[in-house]
C-alpha cells in the first residue's frame, strides 16, 4: 500500500506540470465536444484524432488521448438527456428517464447529477485501478467463451426481469435484436447472412444508426410540434441544481452504479456495454416506486451513467495491467502506445513508471476537469431547450443525419436510422420497450461467438457451461431470475410490476 | 372490429421469423460439435414466433387496434418521406444544399413556416454544422456536384 501512494505521488507529479494539465483539458473539452455529437461517439473521436498526437510524447499523447475517452463519455449524456439522442449504446438508459426529466424543467439537475455522477463513478475506478488493477485483471482473464456466453445470457435475463413490459415482451425484442445481430459476415464460416447484395451490410448493422433511429428519430415522429408546450423559460442557477431529495435519491444508484459498472468493466470483450442496461434494471427492481421510471426517475439517470462511467475506467484494467484490450476504444488507445514504441502490459508499470502512474492520476485530474467544465455549462445547455419545437427538431433530424452518417460514410447507414425511426414509432405505438433490442443487437455478435466457441470446445456438449465454475454460477443466477419472474407472474399481487400496473390505472 | 393491438403486433412478428426461415433457409445450422451460420438467426427466430404467439393469444383481452392514436402519422410519414429524400440526394448535391433544403422543406411543409423564416434558419443551420462538423472536428462531409 505504502509503495502504491509513493507510485501515486510520482504520478501527481508528472500529471500535475503546466503542460500535462493543458493536454488533459484540451482531451477533455474536445472528448466533451465529440461526446455530444451523435454518431461521433468516442471511438470515432480518438480515431479522427488519434494523427494530431503523433508529434508529442508518449505520456501527453495517452493523456490527451484519455481526457477524449472519458469526455465523451460525459458529453454523450448530454445528447441524450436534452434530445433523446443517444450518442453510443451506453447513453441509451439515459436518454430514458433524462429525457423524461428534461421534458418535466427538470434538465439541468439531470445534467448535475449525471455530471455528479460520473465524477464519483470515474473517480471511485480510478481509486479501483490504482489498487487492485493486476489481481482484476488476471481474474478476469479467465473468462472465456462460456463464460462469455453465461455472462451474457444473465445481462439479457436480468434486463428482462427488470424491465416495465412483460417477460415475453422484453424477451422478444431481444431476441429481434439478437437476430439483427446476425446480419453480415458469419465471423467463423465466412457465410453472408442477410446482407441482400448489399455490401455495407457485410459487417452487420451498426449501433448507432439503430440506437438513434429508435430513441431519437422514433420519439421525433410520435411527437408533432402542436402537441409540445414549450414553457421552457430561462431557468434559475437554483432551479438547475439538483435538490437535497434529488441527490438523497442518487446518493445509492451512484454507489451501486459504480460498483457494478467497474467490475463489468474489467471483463475484456466489450462487456462494458451491458454495464448501464444493467444498473438500470437494477435500480428499477431496488427503487420503492418503479412506476416513475421512464417518467423522470433521478435513479434512471444516476446509475446508469454511474455504471457507464465505472465502466470505462474498468475498462483500462486489463490494458494496462496485461496489455488486453477489453473494446475497440481501448484497441485504439492502445494502438497509440504502440505507435509511440511502448507495449502495454505488466512491464509497462516498472518499464515506464512515469507514464503508467502520470495516465492514472491524469484520471483523478481529468475527472475534477470534467466536473468543473460541465456543472458550469449546465444553463448554456439546457438554454437548447428554449428554442420553439417546430425549430429544435429540425436541427435534431440533421445532427442524427450527419453524425449517422459520418460513422462510415455511408448512406446505407443513414437508411437504416430511418427505418429504425419508423420501427421505434411502430414499437412505441404497440408498448413494446426498444431498449432489449438495442442491447440484443449489441452483444449478438459477442454471444453468437462465444456460444459457438464453447460448443466447439466441448465437442458440442452443453455440459461445458455446468462444468466451468464461474458459467455456472452466472446460469445459476440467470435461472433464479426466471423462476423469480414466473412466481411473480403466478403470485401476480406480490409482483412489483402489479404495483406499476395500479399506478398507471390510476393515472 | 375488435382486433387487439397485440394480436397485430404479435402477428407482425411471426411473419417476421417466418421470414427469416425463408430467407435464411439455405444456411447451414450445423452440428452441436460444428455450429453453422444458420444456427443463432434460426434459434432466434424460432423463439421470436415462440414468444409473439404467446403475446398474441394473451392479448385477446388487451388493448383494441382502434385504440390507438394514430392521428400523428401523417408527420411521421412527412419526416420520413423529406429525410428520406435528402438521403438520396446527399451524395449528390452534398452536405450544404441538401441539409438547407431538408430543414427548409421540414419547415415549410410539416411546420407552415413562412418562407423567409425557414430559409434563414436553414441557411444559418447549415452553416453552423459544417463549421462544426467539417472545420472542427475535420469530418468529410460530402461535397457533392457543387464543390460543397
Amino acid at each position: 500500500m505504502q509503495q502504491v501512494f509513493e507510485s501515486l505521488a510520482l504520478g501527481f507529479s508528472v500529471a500535475l506540470q503546466p503542460d500535462m494539465l493543458l493536454y488533459a483539458l484540451i482531451g477533455c473539452v474536445v472528448g466533451t465536444l465529440v461526446g455530444m455529437l451523435p454518431g461521433i461517439g468516442p471511438l470515432a473521436g480518438i480515431s479522427i484524432l488519434l494523427p494530431l498526437t503523433f508529434s508529442l510524447d508518449p505520456t501527453k499523447a495517452i493523456i490527451m488521448l484519455a481526457g477524449i475517452y472519458y469526455g465523451s463519455q460525459y458529453g454523450g449524456s448530454t445528447t441524450s438527456i436534452l434530445l433523446r439522442i443517444p450518442g453510443e449504446a451506453a447513453s441509451v438508459m439515459t436518454c430514458i428517464d433524462g429525457n423524461a426529466m428534461a421534458k418535466k424543467g427538470r434538465a439541468g439537475a439531470a445534467l448535475c447529477i449525471a455530471a455528479i455522477g460520473s465524477f464519483i463513478a470515474g473517480t471511485f475506478g480510478v481509486i479501483m485501478l490504482t489498487l487492485i488493477a493486476p489481481p482484476l485483471a488476471t481474474f478476469a482473464l479467465r473468462f472465456g467463451p462460456p463464460e462469455y456466453t453465461a455472462l451474457l445470457v444473465l445481462g439479457l435475463i436480468f434486463l428482462a426481469y427488470m424491465s416495465t413490459s412483460s417477460l415475453p415482451r422484453t424477451l422478444l425484442m431481444a431476441a429481434f435484436g439478437l437476430l439483427l445481430g446476425t446480419i453480415g459476415i458469419d465471423v467463423i464460416s465466412g457465410h453472408f447472412r442477410f446482407s441482400f447484395d448489399i455490401p455495407e451490410l457485410g459487417d452487420g448493422i451498426g449501433i448507432v444508426p439503430v440506437a438513434v433511429g429508435l430513441f431519437g428519430l422514433g420519439e421525433i415522429l410520435s411527437t408533432p410540434s402542436r402537441d409540445v408546450q414549450n414553457n421552457v423559460t430561462a431557468p434559475k442557477f437554483r432551479e438547475l441544481l439538483p435538490t437535497r431529495d434529488e441527490l438523497r435519491q442518487s446518493a445509492f444508484p451512484i454507489a451501486r452504479g459504480s460498483l457494478l459498472g467497474f467490475f463489468v468493466g474489467v471483463i475484456p470483450g466489450s462487456a462494458h456495454i451491458i454495464s448501464s442496461f444493467v444498473s438500470y434494471a437494477l435500480e428499477r427492481r431496488l427503487s420503492k416506486h418503479p412506476e416513475e421510471f421512464g417518467k423522470g426517475a433521478v435513479a434512471g439517470v444516476a446509475g446508469p451513467e454511474s455504471a457507464n462511467n465505472a465502466a470505462s475506467t474498468g475498462a483500462f484494467v486489463p490494458m494496462l495491467a496485461l496489455g488486453i484490450p477489453t473494446g475497440p476504444v481501448i484497441a485504439v488507445l492502445m494502438a497509440a502506445l504502440l505507435i509511440h514504441g511502448i507495449p502495454p502490459g505488466p512491464s509497462l508499470v516498472n518499464e515506464q513508471p512515469k507514464l503508467f502512474w502520470g495516465f492514472v492520476a491524469s484520471m483523478y485530474v481529468g475527472n475534477l476537469m470534467l466536473l468543473a467544465l460541465n456543472l458550469p455549462l449546465v444553463s448554456l445547455f439546457v438554454s437548447i431547450l428554449r428554442i420553439p419545437y417546430a425549430y429544435l427538431y429540425p436541427m435534431i433530424i440533421m445532427f442524427c443525419i450527419i453524425g449517422v452518417y459520418e460513422v462510415n460514410n455511408s448512406v446505407v447507414d443513414v437508411w437504416i436510422m430511418l427505418i429504425f425511426g419508423a420501427v421505434g414509432y411502430l414499437l412505441k405505438k404497440f408498448a413494446f420497450d426498444p431498449a432489449p433490442l438495442v442491447l440484443g443487437l449489441v452483444i449478438a455478435p459477442i454471444f453468437e461467438l462465444s456460444l459457438r466457441q464453447s460448443l466447439i470446445m466441448s465437442g458440442g456438449s452443453w455440459q461445458i457451461f455446468l462444468q466451468r465454475p464461474i458459467a455456472l454460477v452466472l446460469l445459476v443466477i440467470s435461472a433464479i431470475l426466471l423462476g423469480l419472474a414466473a412466481w411473480g407472474a403466478i403470485a401476480a399481487h406480490r409482483d412489483w410490476r402489479a404495483k406499476l400496473a395500479a399506478a398507471e390505472a390510476g393515472e | 372490429m375488435n382486433i387487439r393491438a397485440d394480436q397485430v403486433a404479435g402477428g407482425a412478428f411471426i411473419l417476421l421469423g417466418i421470414l427469416v426461415f425463408i430467407i435464411g433457409w439455405d444456411l447451414p445450422f450445423g452440428r452441436l460439435s460444428a455450429p453453422g451460420a444458420g444456427m443463432l438467426p434460426k434459434l432466434m427466430a424460432g423463439l421470436m414466433i415462440a414468444l409473439a404467439a404467446g403475446i398474441a393469444i394473451n392479448g385477446q383481452r388487451g388493448e383494441k387496434l382502434s385504440e390507438i392514436p394514430w392521428s400523428d402519422w401523417p408527420h411521421a410519414a412527412l419526416i420520413i418521406l423529406i429525410s428520406g429524400i435528402a438521403t438520396v440526394l446527399y451524395t449528390t448535391l452534398g452536405f450544404i444544399i441538401t441539409m438547407t433544403l431538408l430543414v427548409f422543406s421540414l419547415l415549410v411543409i410539416v411546420e407552415r413556416r413562412r418562407l423567409w423564416a425557414a430559409a434563414t434558419y436553414a441557411v444559418l443551420l447549415t452553416l453552423f454544422a459544417y463549421v462544426l462538423f467539417g472545420t472542427a472536428l475535420k469530418a468529410p462531409l460530402e461535397r457533392g456536384l457543387l464543390w460543397f
